[in-house]
């Protein structure tokens, strides 16, 4: 699904990423872990986008990165459920309006729409707030909301960025089972956390990022 | 119901296939209805834009509208002109009359009055009050006139001076007369007014085109978080820019209504005097308003603007804002 092939990112003269290799298979489940600073938001902030590698190639869903014009980054990232760790809702929004913004975005009809707004927040549990302002909701809510955002547009790829940081332990174990759910029915997950905790608890391989430099599983060039 | 409960889940196609241009019609539609509402949100704020539109409208518009008036005007007053033919002394009142005919034979005269020098001397006492002086006198000072009313269809005044020189030409022609020059003075001022008009129309379209584009841009800046997550749930440039090009468009329509207005309520102000003043040249010349036609011009004419201004500064005011 996501494949780094000898990736170096810069900044300047700082070196975020170096010479990164690693294949997140169809399906797969991983987490990326490593210090802060490590590189982390770096590495999904290349699959969404965001950045533009210095040298090597990234492939996302068989499509190479590097072919991609401005004008196609939009469709790139709706095949994308991005998580955040501070959630990224809008204030000003129901918590309906948030979950069904990628579906606007696509020109979904209201009533499909509506439906699979729905579903989504079924999904996280939070069916009866839907038109609640997620100001009101706590910060596990908020972040369920996300993650209702996040597949409401049924992708193929969720990626997470620090998606337990701001939560207590319980929260956290409840959100990660929420993403091994979706991984059940076929999506692949990448998630950036450094609650190595949780991590070790759960039987998903590990993908450490330490000073730009990955190890661990995944990170074998083949294929 | 459940979003994730069976099979793969790739399939991104929707449950009712609706076509392209039906999708396209409902998604103008439903950001021309939220950016409609989106204005009654600051309704005193969007009144002030819309109102320093409409006067940069305002202006040229009433300018315009006065000029193809008072061009009109002119024309007829052109239409109006005659020519003051004084005959040399020495001719005989049958030979004044022949003259007369003569003229009125020509294709680019419409009417002729032969005015005899005694006639003249006495329409002369008659109006001056003068009449002991002019009775000392022994001879009669005055020549005979013949006064010329040019064909009926308009003459340019090129075509008119081109008549009276012809007419200098004869020998029994003392001096022709024609009321010409204050007829081209204000033919220039015309012109000088119409260039100005345009110069200031254009001016003003530029105003507009920069009190639009800043509004946008505070638009933008207002709503910087909202655009960065649909720049990140995958909204495309079309999807982000349109609902500030219909906010162009609105503030383009309220300009042009207000502009509309404005000058309504200045024309039936200027109304009863111009009318009196035009009456007092035998004229039954009215100020017009825009009527429909003008209205419609004004409304398109403010509308493409608004919507060009917000286009401009919105592509690169949407650039600026990356996630990071």
């Amino acid at each position: 699904m996501i494949r780094f092939e000898r990736v170096d990112k810069n900044y300047h003269d700082k070196e975020a990423l170096m010479g990164a290799n690693f294949h997140l298979p169809r399906g797969e489940m991983a987490f990326l872990t490593g210090h802060s600073g490590a590189g982390k938001s770096t590495l999904l902030k290349l699959i969404m986008l965001m950045e533009r590698p210095t040298n090597g190639k990234v492939i996302v869903d068989r499509q190479n990165l590097s072919q991609l014009s401005r004008a196609q980054i939009p469709a790139h990232r709706r095949k994308i459920g991005l998580v955040f760790q501070n959630h990224q809702l809008l204030m000003d929004y129901s918590v309906f309006d948030n979950v069904a913004l990628p579906l606007k975005i696509s020109g979904y009809n209201e009533r499909d729409s509506g439906r699979r707004v729905r579903a989504a927040l079924d999904k996280v549990g939070l069916l009866d707030k839907e038109n609640l302002s997620p100001q009101v909701l706590s910060s596990g809510e908020q972040q369920r909301i996300g993650i209702a955002r996040a597949i409401v547009n049924k992708p193929k790829l969720i990626l997470a960025d620090e998606p337990t940081g701001n939560l207590d332990p319980s929260l956290s174990a409840e959100i990660m089972r929420l993403f091994q759910q979706f991984n059940q029915v076929g999506v692949s997950v990448l998630i950036a956390s450094h609650d190595l905790e949780l991590i070790q608890r759960l039987p998903h391989p590990v993908i450490q990022l330490n000073q730009g430099r990955l190890s661990g599983p995944l990170c074998v060039m083949g294929q | 119901m459940a979003l994730f409960n069976k099979g793969p889940t790739h399939n991104a196609s929707r449950s009712q296939p609706e076509s392209s241009s039906k999708r396209w019609l409902r998604e103008h539609k439903e950001v021309a209805i939220s950016s409609w509402q989106r204005l009654w949100l600051t309704p005193f704020a969007n009144l002030l834009t819309w109102l320093t539109l409409a006067i940069a409208l305002t202006l040229p518009a009433a300018l315009l509208l006065l000029l193809s008036q008072a061009q009109h005007l002119s024309q007829q007053l052109n239409q109006n002109s005659h020519l003051s033919v004084f005959l040399a002394p020495y001719i005989s009142q049958e030979q004044g009359q022949s003259i007369a005919n003569q003229l009125l034979s020509r294709p680019d005269i419409a009417n002729v009055t032969y005015i005899s020098a005694d006639q003249a001397l006495l329409d002369f006492k008659a109006s001056s009050g003068l009449e002991d002086i002019l009775d000392s006198l022994t001879d009669n000072p005055l020549p005979a006139t013949i006064l010329i009313e040019p064909a009926s269809t308009p003459l340019s005044p090129e075509a008119v001076a081109q008549l009276a020189q012809q007419l200098r030409q004869q020998n029994q022609i003392d001096q022709v007369l024609v009321d010409m020059a204050w007829l081209d003075r204000l033919q220039a001022i015309l012109q000088t007014s119409q260039r100005f008009t345009y110069s200031l129309a254009l001016l003003l379209s530029l105003g507009v085109l920069l009190v639009v584009g800043n509004t946008v841009r505070l638009q933008i800046a207002s709503r910087k978080q909202e655009i960065l997550v649909i720049k990140l749930v995958g909204g495309t440039d079309a999807y982000l820019r349109r609902p500030f090009l219909y906010a162009g468009f609105w503030a383009g329509l309220f300009a042009a209504a207000l502009a509309c207005l404005i000058i309504q309520l200045g024309v039936s102000y200027l109304h009863p005097s111009l009318a009196s003043l035009a009456q007092s040249y035998q004229s039954d010349w009215q100020l017009q308003g825009l009527g429909w036609l003008g209205s419609l011009l004004l409304i398109i004419t403010s509308c493409s603007l608004s919507v060009l201004g917000a286009s401009l500064t919105v592509g690169r005011q949407l650039r600026l804002i990356e996630p990071k």
